[in-house]
Order: structure tokens, then C-alpha cells, then sequence
């Protein structure tokens, strides 16, 4: 909302300055954004009057003026046709600058110099004021040598406010002035700038009835003006709306736009001779009753909107917009003003569904003062009067549903005291107001002293007393009160066991290398085409939003992994070539017919290695692969006291012999908690990935509670080391080995079991293995708890063990 | 040598063999050869061993002049050695080392270590410093019913931010919630007040331009106790402020509105870039303030549709963007690069 200093001077004497007035309104709710001084950069510009007007003795297009400055005599040239003698112009001499900062000089046209310009609306800043292509004309009142900054409204300082919603009042010139008065206790509120219409008569013309149908209008008002001529408005006029942003049309309609920002109060005038009967109702549309707009589109209605009819036909869209045929023309001689407020739930319904924002629909759905509706129809027919000639003074046509009385409100000592830490009641008083609101009672009740106060038409906002504490804070100001921290609780605070996991986590990925990340919740459908995800997987079937903002991002999440790999495309693309180790911790969206909301939300954990597009290193050792990113997986689980095991698994997506389950012991049974994947070679081909992608993903809530650790001393006593050499099929799991070593030296022990540990040491395959073989070399760790080994103690044993591995049908070596 | 030999001659013959000792030593210059001379001089045929022997062979009454001379003899050769032995083990270490060097500058054989999300790094900043205070977190679904999301906040159904163009809606009419204030509800209605919590995690809007993505993440807190000032929130945020940016910062109230609240305010921070002093500044665009977070004693609607009663607690809230947050913290110009997972934004500082 842009507000005019020149303007708001028609409203309230206030004896500050623009900046002060800014620093006051942003600090108790209307927040300035910026103060604009538009015409800032224009010098020596001042009213001249054309003497004598020739053409240029041989420049065709061109005409010679000379001027009369006030200070002197000036020759100008021009290309602009809309000149006469005697006109009186804006001229800048040489040396003055024009709205851009552009400086003037005095340029050759041949035979003629033309000194400085006659200018044009553009070239103060405001192209909408002119009326005519060309130089701008003034009024023949216009003094010779006064200043531009000082006429007109030209030079003005506009204040562009940022107006919350529940101040629909501050949206005008009017209602700024009552906020300003209310902040500046000591500024006067002038009275307002038209005459009360007296000796009224009644209409030359018959019309018939107002009707209101639909309580969503609360009242509805007609004015007339007769034998209007449509002209272009005042200069001035012209000027202070091209300030506040609209386009000046003619004399009635920046009437009514005028008077819409300076008193806030929207307004519609229809030539009453393009009116289908004479009468007008104000009901709810029918269901696909269809109206064109007077920006030329048809509109398809429900019974929701609110529609004004003239003999059955659309003529306006209540307090959105007006119809196409009822306006105003060139040749409207008759015009019927509607002044009329309508539900502000109404119209912002209709102006919503239809994407149709209109300054006057803006207001409505803030709330505009019902009481105004009469007076903006007295202001915009005075104004007719002063910029057309109109007759007026015709009784105006009233409708009224009942509107909402302003409801008194309390203000208790004690609460005001709870929440400001401030109890001065009649210094509160005079603060509400200030603001409007009138005092009706005071009395001591059993919470100490209340007074009531009722708020005045144009503050529906205040219905509570925290609405009046609110008033009497804001013109406080909330700086000069203590910070105060909050006391102790009975309890202690929790940070929760989501958030402590997820902290503990994340510490452990970026200490082994990973980079966190935090991409969308939203992806494109096709993600699980992409995972090569088979309808049966419940991750197939995302849940999808209705209103998508593009098909990009259209479904939940279900899985973690394509945010990790469009991350790691955008990452490539960005010309990293790098390896990219990178986790997310976050949420996905699963179908869940057993919850009452149908889905369900689970945290997960998953990362992605890729060992860059540029794998060479000096150290061959730190190249990832399935089992660096094992380790990686084991270090997070280990932080929360757990080990893993895992298992051959099958992922759609993942590489048929580089996948695994992991799995954890909960209560004594293995879980799977998650998967560890290489890319399938189809998939990475696909994404266009040239080096091998690990993926792994792990849910969070088994991880919840961690497991504590159990200690125990070493031993006393030394052990004994055999190492173990075999041969054995390449496509048996290591794991199971080492089961089949362990279940070998128990099956051959006496009481005490010695078998500490099993270690793999070396694994070779390859030339000197046969075929389908792999060499595998453990190291075997005896201990006794009670006594120092001997060679004698182990030897027996271990050479069983040895044999019971042959017969089981591996080769020892 | 005669059967009997006299001091004379044996301090001639240990005078001589130390010379002798001393000569060689002097010529050793690795611990093999050291080795070699302790063979021959204190080995089992050594010189010294057999000049030992021959002490049998003095008469009684020399024999302890001569005992002690040759005990000496011994001591000094022995320590001799000894020292040698020490200073040659050093030597060779020391040349050993100088032939065994590592190139300090090559790469580590070690992954590069990994880097915070600054967003997540925010909130769990935020959520330490808040615990301090107090506050617990709560957290929440992200897909949410309306009644949470909008009807329990004060925001009737023919509010503007409920409309199709602003919020995320699925088909069965639930929403990707747009605050996280219905963690709020769900707070006060799961435990009742006194209560303090703060509620981090990701909302969702339906704006996608250079300073709106569709979705961000917020930190929104609660208090409702019992006869709670506005002074108490100014003293939360004060502490949150100056506790997250690591220093004293001016601050300023400014009324606002939020249908959740009344009254409701603004706090804008001292701009955490030029501190008010660049008229320049592409951060608080020289107005020395940023705008960092809205708040206000939570309006008695709101506290009765969180099962609590208004006229026995009351209390305040506030919420954040935690990204402009980070931001503002760690110096990110652009939303866009929080939430497209490229990595080389986040180790682009490295080196900085």
C-alpha cells in the first residue's frame, strides 16, 4: 500500500517528518518498506507560457516555441503536435534535470538553438498523467515560474507500507491519517474534505428497488449524478494516482478510484443508460451462471460468489469486479455510484477461487468499514461535481442487512500487568483512544480495576482484550521492556530420542568422509521406474499431491536413495570429478492401509558412494567399494552399540551379486533394518554413472534405543595362535566358513571351550587356485580362562579341527 | 712367563693392553666391530681374561695390589665399551632415519573428512541452546490435517494461506503441513501445560522463486505457563540470538500480526553482516536490521483448541526459518544450493 505525504496532509496535521512517521509505523505494525521521493531528481523545472508557437523554417515535423519563464524570455524546439499559443508548459532550462537525472542542454537544430526542453509527463517521472501524446499541458491558472515540486502533487513523498491482514482499515490515505493520529498523540485530525449534501431531491428518473438476497452483502447503496461530462481529471488528480500506482482513465472513474485510496472505500459507477431494468439485486450466483468481466473474460460462477443483477442480468461481481457492458463510455451522460460492502469471507471466496485480485476485492476480503459505503458515494459525487459539472444533490437508494455493532471489550489491570509488566489504566485509556476506541464503562472487579471500551467501525480486528493490550503495546513499543528468562520446571528438557540419534549419526557419517545432505521430499513420479521398482515393492507406490507445483515434484518419498543420486548428477554436472560420499537423514512416505491416515512416516539414514569420475590415487587402499561402505555402515550401527549381520539380499535396483540385508538382533531375532547395494550395472548404465555407485539406507526407529555395551577384563593368560589355510568354493560366504572352522575345533573340544576367535587374514584367488576355489588363510586364537596353553594343550585339538574341515570337503594347505 | 710376576711387570702389561684396547677402539666404527673387539679383549680368549688368569700366579702378598689393578682395568675397558656401544646405536639410528623419509607433503592415504548440512547444523544448534533454556523438542508428522495445520490456529477456512494456490493439499484433503505450529497443537494436547518445547523440521509452501523454496525448514518454540510476560519471550529470543550467532547482537520488536497470536510482534536482528555500517550491505540492503523471526503471546484460541484453559495459562510462540538462519550464519547467498544434494557446495569452503 503506497501512501502520498501530500495527500495524508488533507487528512491530518502532523508535525513530523516522513522518515519519523516511517520509524514510528514499522516499529508498531505497519512496516514502511520504503519511502520514495519519485521526482527527487528533477531541478529548475518550472511553469513557463508559450509566447508565439511557429513552425521550424526548415526542419518539417519540428516547431519553434518561444517562452515566457518568468525569469526571462526562451526559444525551445519540439516535435510534439499538441501545442498552441498561450498554452503554459513545464520547461527545463539548461543545466535542470529531468526525473531520470537526465541533464538539459541547449541543442543545435539548425538556424534554431532550442535552450532546455518543453517536457512531458515521461520525462517528470509519471507517463500516465499526460492526457495526450506530447508535452504535458497545464492549467491556464498556472503560475509562470513556479517550481514543479511545488505543484500539483509533483515532488511528493510516497511511503510504501506493508499492511497485515487483519488491518484492512489502513488501507487508504484516511485511515494511515487515524493511525498516525493514534501513534502521535499530539497531531490533529482534519475534518473531512466535503460538504454534507443537504437540501437533496429525489431522482429525475424512475428507478425501482435495491434487493439483498444475499446477507453477504451488508448494505448497498446507490448515488446519482446527472448531465456529467466525461473529461480527463485534474492535473493534480492525475498526478496523486499515478503515485499510488493506478492508471488515471477519466474524470467519473478516478472519482472513484480516488476516492477508494483516500478513504478506502471501493466504489462502482455504471452508466445508468447501459443498466438492463431499473433496479438492482444483490444475490448468490447459480451454479455455471456465467458473467464477462470488465477486463473482457467470462467468468463461470457457483452459488458461493455473490452476483449484482439488474433485471436478472450479471452487471458486477460483488467487491471483485465490474461487468463489461454497465460501464463508464466516452458518452455516459448518467452515472449510478454503487458504494456497498460485502463480506470480506465472501469475496475472498471468490476471488481466490477465480485467481481474480482487483484493489477493491484486496479490500473487501480485509475488511472494509460498512459505515463508509455511504460516505465514499458523498466524496466521489462532490468530486464529480468539481471535475465534470455534474448535478448532484439527489437523495441517495439505501439497502441494508444487518451489519456487525462493534462489541465492547474489556481491559483488566491484572492481565495488562501479566503480559506488558505495565499498569498504567488511564494512560491505557488515552492510548485506545487515540486509536479510536471509546471508553464505556470502568469498575473494580474481583481481578482488580476493568475498563471497557468499544472499538470503532473501521477496528472489527478488536474482539479479545489481548487485541487492546495489543494496542496499548504497540504504542509502547515492546524495546524498552526487560528480557526476562523463563524459570525453572519441574523437569527436566528433552531433546528426544529422534533428534539425539539423528545428532549422534551424523557425527559418525561425516567423521568416516560423508557430506550431509537435505534434498526435496517430493519427487517426480517416474523415480520408481527409474529404481526399476516392481509394483509389488510397497516403495512403488508413492503418495502423490494433488497439487503439485510441477510434475517434478508430484510424489512422496518412499525411499531416500533418488534424492541422493539427482544429487550426485547435479554434483557431476556442476563439474565435480571427485569421489562424492554423501548421507541424508530424513523422512519418507509410505502407504499404510492399517493407519488411520493411510500412510505412514518413517526417518531413515542413506548414503551414496562413488569413487569420482576420476578414480587414480598413489593410494590404491582408499578406493571404495562394497566393503569400505560396509564399514561405514558398521560404524554407524556400532554408535549405537549394535552389530550387524550381512546377508545376500536383492534390491530392484541393486547388483545381483553386490547386495546385502543388514540385520540386527532385536529381543533375540535378526531384523532387517535396512540394505546395502551396489547400483545394478543396468541402472548405473542408465543414469549414466561410469564408475560403480554404493548405496545403503537403514531405518532409524530400530536404532532408537541404543545398546549398551559389555565390558570384560582380558585374560590373565597368554594365548595360543594356529593359523588355518584352505581352499575353499568361491561362492561360499566367509561367514560361513568361519561358522564351519568354529563348529570344527568345538566338535573336537574336551570340557573347556579354548576357541577364542576366528580371524580372516588373507583371501587369494586367481592363478595357482583351481577354478570355483579361493584360498582363504584364518588365524585361530586358543585361550584358556584358567591356565597358561601349552603347544600339547592345542596340537591335539587343532589337528582335528584340521580334519574335520577335510571331511567337510575343504583343502587344506 | 715366569711362574711368579711381579707388580712391575703386570702394570706394564695392563698399561700396555689398555693402549692397545684404547687404539682399536678408536678405529671401531659399527657395532659389528665393536662386537669383535669385545671378543678379543673380555671374550673367554681375551686378552684382558687371560691377564686375569695370570693373577693366580702373583704372590700373596701382591695379590690384592695386582686384583685391584686388573678390577680397574677391567671396570674401564667394560664402561669403554660400553659408551662406544651407546654411541654407535645412535649413530646408526640416526643414519637409518635420514634414509628413511616420508614426503610430509604427499596426500594422506585417508578419505576427506565430510561436512555438516548448515541447515541441519542450524537446528541442532538452535535445539542445544533452547534445551538450555528449558525447552524440549517435539517433533510431528509432515503430512497433516487440516484441523492441525489451520482450524486449531486461528485460521478459518476462508483464510488466504489455506487457499490451493499456497498450500500442498493430496487428494484425501490432507496437507504437507505449512508450519510447524500443529506440533504445537499436538504438544499441548499430548501433555498439557506448564510446557516448553521447540518444534524443528521441514514445511512446506507452494512458492518456488530465488528467495522461496516449497520446502524449508522452521523451528518453531512454545511456552505457556502460568501469568507469562512478553518480557519472558524477549529473554528466549535474546538468549537464542546472541547464543546461535556466538555474540551480543542488537535486537528490535516490531509489531505484527499473526492470526495464532496477540499480540504479535517481529524480531529483526542487527544485521549479522555489516552490523548497520554499509549502506551497501547486500544482506540487510543497508537498513542494519534483518528480519529474523515471527512470535507473540499465542492467542487464547489457540490455547484452548490445545485442550488447555486460557484463563489458567497463557504463554508465548515463535517460529523461524531455520535456512535463513544458516544463511545468514555461515554466509549462503542462495537458497537453491541447500537442497539439491551437490556436494561440491558444501566443500567449497574448505580452502576458504
Amino acid at each position: 500500500m503506497i501512501i502520498s505525504w501530500h495527500l495524508l496532509k488533507n487528512f491530518i496535521k502532523l508535525s513530523v517528518t516522513p522518515e519519523e512517521a516511517a520509524e514510528r509505523l514499522s516499529l508498531s505494525g505497519a512496516e514502511v518498506e520504503y519511502i520514495l521521493r519519485p521526482e527527487a531528481k528533477i531541478k529548475g523545472v518550472s511553469v513557463a507560457h508559450i509566447t508565439s508557437l511557429t513552425k521550424h523554417p526548415n526542419k518539417e515535423r519540428l516547431f519553434v516555441a518561444e517562452l515566457d519563464t518568468g525569469k526571462g524570455k526562451a526559444v525551445c524546439v519540439t516535435a510534439a503536435k499538441n501545442l498552441k499559443d498561450g498554452d503554459k508548459v513545464f520547461y527545463g532550462a539548461p543545466g535542470s534535470t529531468l526525473a531520470d537525472g537526465t541533464e538539459l542542454e541547449t541543442r543545435d537544430f539548425g538556424v534554431v538553438e532550442s535552450a532546455g526542453m518543453m517536457l512531458s509527463a515521461a520525462e517528470l517521472g509519471l507517463p500516465d498523467v499526460d492526457i495526450v501524446e506530447g508535452i504535458l499541458a497545464l492549467p491556464e491558472s498556472a503560475p509562470i515560474g513556479g517550481d514543479v515540486t511545488t505543484l500539483y502533487g509533483f515532488g511528493d513523498t510516497l511511503l510504501d507500507v506493508s499492511i497485515t491482514p487483519n488491518r484492512g482499515d489502513l488501507l487508504s490515505i484516511l485511515g494511515m491519517a487515524r493511525e498516525l493520529h493514534g501513534l502521535f498523540p499530539d497531531s490533529e485530525l482534519l475534518p473531512m474534505p466535503w460538504e454534507t449534501p443537504r437540501n437533496l431531491s429525489e431522482w429525475p428518473i424512475e428507478f425501482g428497488s435495491i434487493s439483498l438476497p444475499d446477507p453477504g452483502c451488508v448494505n448497498y447503496n446507490l448515488g446519482l449524478a446527472t448531465d456529467v461530462t466525461i473529461a480527463p481529471s485534474p492535473i493534480d488528480v492525475r498526478v496523486a494516482l499515478s503515485h499510488l500506482g493506478m492508471r488515471p482513465i477519466s474524470n467519473i472513474v478516478d472519482a472513484t478510484n480516488y476516492v477508494m485510496l483516500t478513504l478506502g472505500q471501493p466504489l462502482h459507477a455504471f452508466d445508468l443508460n447501459t443498466l438492463p431494468a431499473p433496479e438492482v439485486t444483490v444475490r448468490s450466483a447459480s451454479d455455471g451462471e456465467t458473467i464477462l468481466t470488465l477486463d473482457g473474460k467470462e467468468r463461470t460462477l457457483t452459488s458461493k460468489d455473490m452476483l449484482i443483477t439488474s433485471g436478472g442480468v450479471g452487471i458486477g461481481l460483488a467487491g471483485v469486479m465490474g461487468g463489461d457492458k454497465t460501464g463508464i463510455a466516452d458518452d455516459t451522460k448518467i452515472v449510478l455510484l454503487e458504494g456497498a460492502n460485502f463480506a470480506a469471507r465472501r469475496v475472498g471466496h471468490t476471488s481466490r477461487r477465480l485467481g481474480l485480485t482487483s484493489e477493491a476485492s484486496f479490500r473487501y476480503t480485509r475488511g472494509v468499514d460498512p459505515s463508509l459505503a455511504e460516505s465514499g458515494i458523498d466524496y466521489a459525487l462532490h468530486l464529480m461535481r468539481a471535475w465534470s459539472g455534474a448535478k448532484i444533490g439527489y437523495r441517495k437508494k439505501s439497502a441494508v442487512n444487518a451489519a456487525p455493532e462493534p462489541k465492547p471489550v474489556n481491559l483488566t489491570k491484572k492481565k495488562l500487568n501479566t503480559i506488558l509488566l505495565w499498569s498504567d489504566m488511564d494512560e491505557s485509556a488515552k492510548i485506545l483512544e487515540g486509536f479510536g476506541l471509546k471508553r464505556v464503562s470502568q469498575s473494580i472487579s474481583s481481578d482488580g480495576p476493568v475498563m471497557s471500551f468499544t472499538p470503532p467501525t473501521w477496528r472489527p480486528d478488536i474482539t479479545i482484550e489481548e487485541d487492546l493490550i495489543e494496542e496499548i503495546g504497540r504504542f509502547r513499543g515492546y524495546n524498552d521492556a526487560p528480557d526476562i528468562l523463563p524459570g525453572v520446571l519441574p523437569r527436566r528438557a528433552d531433546i528426544g530420542v529422534e533428534t539425539s540419534l539423528a545428532g549422534a549419526l551424523r557425527g559418525v557419517a561425516i567423521a568416516r568422509g560423508y557430506v550431509e545432505a537435505i534434498t526435496y521430499s517430493f519427487l517426480p513420479e517416474r523415480f520408481t521406474e527409474a529404481l526399476h521398482l516392481p509394483q509389488s515393492d510397497p516403495r512403488a507406490n508413492p503418495i502423490t499431491l494433488a497439487n503439485p507445483i510441477s510434475q517434478d515434484w508430484i510424489a512422496m518419498r518412499t525411499t531416500l536413495i533418488p534424492g541422493l543420486l539427482s544429487g550426485l548428477k547435479e554434483s557431476q554436472s556442476s563439474g565435480w570429478r571427485d569421489a562424492v560420499r554423501v548421507f541424508e537423514i530424513g523422512r519418507v512416505f509410505l502407504r499404510d492401509e492399517a493407519a488411520k491416515s493411510g500412510h505412514r512416516e518413517e526417518d531413515s539414514i542413506a548414503g551414496l558412494v562413488f569413487g569420482g569420475l576420476d578414480p587414480r590415487t598413489p593410494w590404491k587402499e582408499t578406493i571404495d567399494d562394497f566393503l569400505s561402505v560396509k564399514g561405514d555402515v558398521e560404524a554407524l550401527l556400532a554408535s549405537r552399540g549394535r552389530s550387524a549381520s550381512f546377508v545376500v539380499g536383492v534390491q530392484p535396483f541393486g547388483h545381483a551379486g553386490q547386495t546385502a540385508n543388514i540385520t540386527i538382533s532385536i529381543d533375540g531375532e535378526e531384523r532387517k533394518i535396512g540394505y546395502l547395494a551396489r547400483l545394478s550395472p543396468a541402472v548405473e548404465r542408465e543414469m549414466d554413472f561410469a564408475e560403480p555407485v554404493y548405496v545403503f539406507e537403514i531405518s532409524l526407529s530400530p536404532l532408537e534405543t541404543p545398546k549398551k555395551p559389555v565390558y570384560s577384563p582380558a585374560s590373565p593368560f597368554p594365548a595360543i595362535f594356529r593359523d588355518i589355510s584352505m581352499l575353499a568354493p568361491a561362492a561360499r560366504a566367509n561367514d560361513e566358513v568361519i561358522a564351519d572352522i568354529k563348529a570344527a575345533v568345538n566338535r573336537s573340544e574336551g570340557t573347556e571351550s579354548l576357541l577364542e576367535s576366528v580371524r580372516l587374514f588373507d583371501v587369494y584367488g586367481g592363478k595357482g587356485v583351481p577354478e570355483g576355489l579361493r584360498s582363504l588363510a584364518f588365524t585361530v586364537t586358543y585361550r584358556s580362562k584358567e591356565k597358561t596353553l601349552q603347544d600339547k594343550d592345542v596340537d591335539g585339538l587343532h589337528n582335528k579341527a584340521r580334519d574335520a574341515l577335510t571331511q567337510k570337503g575343504y583343502s587344506m594347505r | 712367563m715366569s711362574d711368579n710376576i711381579n707388580t712391575t711387570d703386570l702394570k706394564k702389561q695392563v698399561e700396555d693392553l689398555l693402549a692397545s684396547f684404547r687404539s682399536s677402539l678408536s678405529s671401531v666404527n659399527n657395532t659389528d666391530a665393536l662386537q669383535e673387539l669385545r671378543v678379543k679383549t673380555v671374550g673367554k680368549k681375551g686378552a684382558l681374561t687371560s691377564l686375569l688368569k695370570s693373577l693366580g700366579a702373583t704372590t700373596p702378598s701382591e695379590r690384592p695390589a695386582a686384583g685391584e689393578m686388573l678390577n680397574k682395568l677391567r671396570d674401564e675397558i667394560e664402561e669403554e665399551l660400553t659408551k662406544k656401544k651407546a654411541a654407535l646405536i645412535d649413530a646408526e639410528t640416526q643414519a637409518a632415519e635420514a634414509t628413511d623419509q616420508v614426503d610430509v607433503t604427499m596426500p594422506a592415504r585417508a578419505r576427506a573428512s565430510g561436512a555438516f548440512h548448515p541447515v541441519a547444523q542450524t537446528m541442532h544448534e538452535i535445539v542445544a541452546i533452547m534445551q538450555g533454556l528449558g525447552y524440549s523438542v517435539a517433533l510431528g508428522p509432515e503430512k497433516e490435517e487440516e484441523h492441525y495445520n489451520f482450524d486449531c490456529l486461528n485460521i478459518p477456512s476462508w483464510h488466504p494461506a489455506r487457499d490451493m494456490q499456497d498450500t500442498f493439499y493430496f487428494p484425501d484433503g490432507t496437507l504437507l503441513r505449512t508450519h510447524t505450529s500443529p506440533v504445537q497443537i499436538r504438544s499441548m494436547l499430548k501433555y498439557g501445560a506448564p510446557l516448553r518445547v521447540v518444534c524443528p523440521g521441514k514445511v512446506y509452501r507452494r512458492d518456488n522463486d530465488t528467495t522461496h523454496s516449497p520446502m524449508f525448514n522452521q523451528l518453531e518454540g512454545l511456552l505457556l505457563e502460568q501469568d507469562v510476560s512478553f518480557s519472558v519471550l524477549k529473554g528466549s529470543l535474546r538468549e537464542l540470538m546472541n547464543g546461535f550467532f556466538g555474540r551480543e547482537l542488537k535486537n528490535r520488536f516490531r509489531a505484527s500480526y499473526f492470526p495464532f497470536t496477540e499480540p504479535s510482534m517481529e524480531l529483526d536482528i542487527e544485521c549479522v553482516e555489516c552490523g548497520g555500517k554499509n549502506p551497501d550491505c547486500r544482506i540487510c540492503k543497508g537498513t542494519g536490521w534483518l528480519e529474523v523471526c515471527g512470535m507473540g503471546m499465542v492467542h487464547p484460541f489457540v490455547v484452548r483448541a490445545g485442550g488447555i484453559d486460557p484463563d489458567k495459562y497463557n504463554g508465548f510462540a515463535f517460529g523461524m526459518g531455520l535456512d535463513r538462519m544458516a544463511m545468514l550464519k555461515y554466509g549462503i547467498s542462495d537458497l537453491r544450493y541447500l537442497f539439491n544434494g551437490n556436494v561440491s557446495y558444501f566443500l567449497s569452503g574448505r580452502n576458504a
